[in-house]
């Protein structure tokens, strides 16, 4: 029997995940394994237009089809709803999204209608017989040519510019007079891709008529964000929305924004008398019509370096495009400046920030959201600048990294890095790379004439969002802080049950929280029941809750820490009175009959059972002085910020910054143009590691999402707003077939923000599409090619090879 | 999504399923069901009735008999790929090894994917080097046609309405003669990008014959013939090599998609070829090398 406080035993181990039973042995609980009595199934009717009015919709035929209860379109659900919350200001208030196209349509995909039936096959014959009728009008799929205003989307709004802002620091034009070299960049682009769930979207929903409360059992990864836009748009307190999550088979973000399905569902349950209705989202309509990563474009890129290639300003404009309708925008076109400056020291800046809607899938917070573009951009930058000047890639960033002895780092726009040390990362990731030796390897191959390169890509992974950076975005916002809640009981025959308002997606929150529990109690992690998965009626939840934005490690296990802490220390003064001594005279852990606590003086210890016991069936012997222990102890973590000045859009925008530093070495072949990655390394730094090998877990996870993003997975739009990739044939995201074989090293900085040293890390910051740009570049460079784009396929590398006539998009300066 | 209301037959035989064909008139035949179930899915293919051959007893075998190899219809690609009479000619064992995933290979079957005749179907471009012969069965009689006759245009062969395949015999190529098949695919569920496959009957260091095809970039696989001119009755050199390469390009006509563009596809069969060659010649001098699907 241990007897030291947070022994921290269990925190720091490879315990394995307790999740793994369940769901390796296909026994997991998903939304779509739910059946209920007198289910009904939903179909939507979906555009094929990008852009178009609709003419007419006739569902007669579908209504009367034999097994169809009810069918809805945007005009009847227009007449006794609100259209969703917009979280821009305005004039983009004035948007009006509805979750069924009321009397236009914006996207391919785009639901106009939605039919229910007893079956999912009856459903399915009654969209078929839905009658569309539609006048196409000018399509926009590019941002840039959507800010030129000659098309709409939203006629009420004047223009497609969702959202502009600058965020100038520092004393840009003084830095460009004295720099010894300015590089211009043109055009650099950052693609559209998304994330492949396993799981698509999954939706039932009741609208109970006795009551008026509506009961969702879903997928959607962050349901507290969820709920408040539904209780405005379908007119009900937010108190009447139950949402419950079960197993979910991935999110990376993409499921936050499954609200606008949330409410068609519920509105055909009220119209089909509160019979349950359930709606499961096939894979093509996932890919056209769930939601996209943000496709982004940098513009008129000027650079000021100094003679030591040390980059000391920056100037650019940025064109984000966010689809047709902004949902969760534009928190992205604030949320990528909490990384403003990347690794990097650079302190003079000035990005023109705006977001444009145009004809295509509107996006959703995709793994790396908003600032994975950036990271990629300042990559970019850095690669082309050390190119052009003739510093070795290496050489580059060591000579830019903001250095270790800086942290806690305050970026040019406030925000605090709470640790990291990125030449290490660069030392660990170049000796489990034999950098030297790839080095000679390089140069031999492209003596033959290969062309081979190595390429270094270093980002960050910032977690735990401080949701006053909303108010840049929005002044009138009233979001701010950040908070979890987690509930730590005793339960009646002393069980520890631990509940979290968190909706894990694989990111093994049940082992995690076990672990942290553990340690305070001095249990076995096996002896505590974690409870995932969000439910409005379980009362953890704040209105952050859910899982997102690499953060359960901080915000969720702070969360769980507090609980414990709490529910220990009742639990210390009630076995205090039970044992008749001092709490200090107290030592947790396992007797015979289980976890117990014991006086150090008198050996006398009283198990769970028996403490849950006094408060709970024997609570005559319990003095009234100790009736405020309940043994059920609710905790909200708070996270330390400030509301940011949003005239200077300046503050601390996020709690915890993890990195990320990958090398690979890719082969582009001669006679295939297949981009061959020979190698590759993975370095993480997530502070003090909680679990090893779920990080390890989450990094090749990660990794594999940005290789397929970097050359696989592309959203492909055509001319009109066709999606071209709208199959696993055509989008085809990687499989384990692609994958190189990773080598994984860590190191840890520990951080000073959280009460455990952890960061966040699951998204990874898309370190792989900046290491394979950086690796073609150098591959490419000297057949004067510069990666302009964060796609790069065998055909998009030929036809940059064969091309007659060099692209110009870079110059540079000597002024030394 | 869920395919529209059917009709479902089980055959009892190969004629039964032929007259059910003549029968039905909007009827489908369901194989593996690797390309007609997706499409059925996607409510893309409506057929009233569909006709399962899958319970039909000896459809699927690897026979070999009388200097050819006999496949039955019915007979799955891993069935192919895991023989050892079928292994006999490599170029075969190249397709069928690599062809989509392990779950399409465990139920999609040799009959099946020439009867489909997709532009992008690997076993097409492989038989066509070789000598094959498709036989076909009415209710009443069968016949037998010449792969190359057998294939019409994409998606359309020389079979009747009322008319399947039953077997496909291959004829086994001559001593000194090796060939590899090549196809560049994305991942494992898709349709390559391009394909190659080279069989070369080798006289010494001559090539007496050489039989080049090319898939994926055209409508239907392409017999690259000038190709196959620049290496018959010559030495496999690089000048050689190069020629047929040049004339493959040549003979490709790929369309545009999200596998490539035309003049990327076009470079890529060219390509493939060129490994082709060399890996069918170093075959053709017993050395042992692997060929077969690539990926990106």
């Amino acid at each position: 029997m241990s007897s030291a406080e947070d022994t921290n035993n269990w925190v720091g181990k490879s315990l394995p995940r307790k999740e793994e039973n369940r769901l390796l042995r296909g026994r997991g609980k998903f939304a779509d394994d739910i059946k209920l009595r007198a289910m009904l199934y939903l179909r939507f009717v979906r555009s094929p237009y990008a852009h178009a009015r609709i003419v007419s919709l006739d569902t007669s035929a579908a209504e009367v089809l034999p097994g169809v209860a009810c069918v809805l379109t945007g005009a009847e659900i227009a007449k006794t709803t609100q259209p969703f919350i917009e979280i821009g200001p305005d004039p983009f208030a004035k948007i009006k999204d509805y979750p069924l196209a009321v009397s236009k349509v914006r996207y391919q995909g785009e639901p106009v209608a939605a039919v229910v039936a007893e079956s999912p096959a009856e459903a399915d014959d009654a969209a078929e017989l839905v009658q569309s009728e539609y006048e196409a009008l000018d399509p926009v799929v590019d941002a840039e040519k959507a800010l030129e205003d000659k098309s709409l989307l939203h006629e009420d709004v004047g223009t497609n510019r969702v959202w502009n802002g600058v965020f100038e620091y520092g004393d840009v034009e003084g830095a460009f007079k004295e720099a010894a070299y300015v590089v211009n960049i043109d055009r650099l682009h950052f693609h559209r891709f998304s994330s492949t769930p396993l799981e698509n979207n999954v939706v039932i929903a009741q609208w109970n008529p006795k009551d008026e409360r509506i009961y969702y059992q879903c997928n959607n990864s962050f349901p507290s964000f969820a709920i408040q836009f539904l209780a405005a748009h379908l007119g009900v307190h937010i108190d009447r929305i139950r949402v419950e999550t079960s197993d979910i088979g991935g999110s990376f973000g993409i499921k936050i924004t499954s609200y606008p399905q949330m409410a068609v569902c519920a509105l055909a349950s009220k119209k089909a008398g509160g019979r349950p209705v359930k709606w499961v989202e096939t894979r093509s309509e996932h890919i056209t019509s769930s939601a996209h990563g943000n496709e982004r474009t940098f513009r008129d890129t000027r650079v000021a370096l100094d003679k030591n290639g040390v980059i000391t300003a920056l100037v650019s404009r940025h064109i984000d495009d966010c689809g047709a309708y902004p949902r969760y925008e534009p928190l992205g076109c604030v949320i990528w400046s909490q990384v403003f400056p990347g690794v990097y020291r650079f302190k003079n800046a000035r990005i023109d920030f705006s977001q444009a809607v145009t004809n295509k899938c509107p996006v959703g917070p995709n793994r790396g959201y908003s600032r994975m573009q950036h990271l990629w951009f300042l990559e970019r930058i850095v690669d082309i600048c050390a190119h052009k000047i003739g510093i070795a890639a290496d050489e580059m960033r060591l000579r830019n990294y903001i250095l270790p002895e800086e942290f806690p780092y305050t970026t040019p726009n406030g925000c605090v890095y709470d640790s990291g040390n990125y030449p290490k990362m660069l030392q660990v990731a170049k000796s489990l790379f034999g950098w030297d030796d790839w080095k000679i390897k390089q140069a031999a191959a492209r003596k033959e004439g290969r062309l081979i390169g190595i390429g270094i890509g270093t980002t960050l992974d910032s977690g735990t969002n401080n949701f006053g950076q909303s108010q840049i975005v929005n002044p009138f916002l009233p979001y701010s802080g950040n908070s979890q809640g987690a509930n730590c009981k005793l339960d009646i025959y002393g069980e520890v049950v631990l509940a979290v308002g968190s909706c894990p997606q694989g990111q093994g929150h049940e082992t995690t929280a076990a672990q942290v529990v553990a340690d305070v109690l001095n249990v076995h992690p096996d002896l505590i029941t974690v409870r995932t998965g969000f439910d409005t009626e379980r009362n953890v939840h704040t209105g952050f809750s859910g899982t997102y934005a690499s953060q359960f490690a901080v915000s969720g296990l702070s969360a769980v820490h507090g609980a414990a802490q709490k529910l220990k220390s009742e639990i210390k003064r009630l076995a205090a009175f039970a044992l008749n001594t001092k709490e200090d005279d107290l030592e947790f852990g396992s007797g015979a009959q289980g976890p117990e606590i014991r006086a150090k003086s008198s050996g006398k210890s009283i198990n769970y059972w028996g403490l849950s016991n006094l408060v709970n069936a024997n609570s005559a012997s319990l003095p009234s002085d100790l009736y405020e222990i309940t043994l059920n102890c609710r905790y909200v973590w708070r996270a330390p910020f400030k509301v940011p000045d949003t005239k200077k859009k300046y503050g601390s925008l996020t709690l915890t910054y993890a990195s990320q530093l990958h090398v690979a070495v890719v082969e582009v072949e001669r006679d295939t143009f297949i981009p061959r990655i020979l190698d590759y390394v993975a370095v993480d730094d997530c502070g003090t590691v909680i679990n090893p090998s779920i990080v390890e877990g989450q990094v090749y996870g990660a990794t594999a999402h940005g290789i397929g993003a970097a050359v696989m997975e592309n959203c492909v739009y055509d001319a009109v707003g066709n999606m071209l990739t709208s199959t696993f044939s055509d989008y085809t995201p990687i499989t384990a077939m692609n994958m190189p074989k990773v080598k994984y090293g860590h190191i840890e900085t520990p951080s000073p923000h959280s009460y455990s040293g952890a960061k966040g890390m699951g998204e990874g910051g898309a370190a792989p599409i900046h290491t394979i740009s950086a690796a073609l570049q150098d591959a490419l460079f000297a057949n004067d090619i510069i990666i302009e784009d964060s796609f790069n396929n065998a055909d998009s590398l030929f036809r940059a090879m064969a091309a007659k006539e060099i692209r110009h998009v870079v110059s540079i300066e000597k002024r030394i | 999504m869920y395919p529209r209301a059917f009709h479902y037959h089980r055959a009892g035989s190969l004629r039964e399923a032929a007259s059910m064909l003549s029968e039905f008139g909007d009827a489908k035949l369901l194989a593996g069901g690797q390309s007609l179930i997706p499409l059925m899915k996607l409510r893309y293919a409506n057929p009233s009735h569909l006709v399962d051959l899958n319970f039909i007893e000896g459809t699927s075998y690897i026979k070999e008999e009388s200097g050819v190899l006999r496949f039955g219809a019915l007979t799955r690609h891993a069935e192919i790929e895991a023989s050892t009479v079928a292994g006999k000619i490599p170029i075969i064992h190249d397709c069928a090894a690599g062809i989509a995933d392990v779950q399409v290979r465990n139920r999609g079957t040799i009959g099946g994917s020439l009867a489909e005749a997709d532009p992008s179907g690997d076993w097409a471009t492989v038989l066509i080097t070789l000598q094959t012969e498709v036989r076909c069965q009415k209710s009443q009689g069968d016949r037998r046609v010449q792969l190359t006759d057998f294939i019409k245009d994409a998606y359309t062969t020389a079979l009747a309405q009322d008319e399947l395949v039953s077997e496909v015999v291959v004829k086994v190529p001559p001593k000194g003669s090796a060939g590899a098949y090549l196809a560049f695919k994305r991942s494992a569920p898709v349709y390559p990008t391009a394909s190659a496959a080279v069989q070369l009957t080798m006289d010494g260091e001559t090539c007496k014959d050489a039989a080049i095809a090319l898939g994926c970039v055209g409508l239907t696989a392409i017999k690259a013939k000038d190709a196959e001119a620049a290496l018959r009755g010559q030495r496999v050199t690089e000048k050689t090599i190069a020629a047929a390469v040049e004339a493959a390009r040549a003979v490709a006509d790929p369309q545009s998609d999200m596998r490539g563009s035309v003049d990327y596809k076009r470079m890529l069969a060219g390509s493939l070829v060129k490994r082709a060659i060399d890996i069918a010649d170093r075959r053709a001098r017993g050395e042992q090398v692997e060929a077969g699907h690539i990926y990106a």
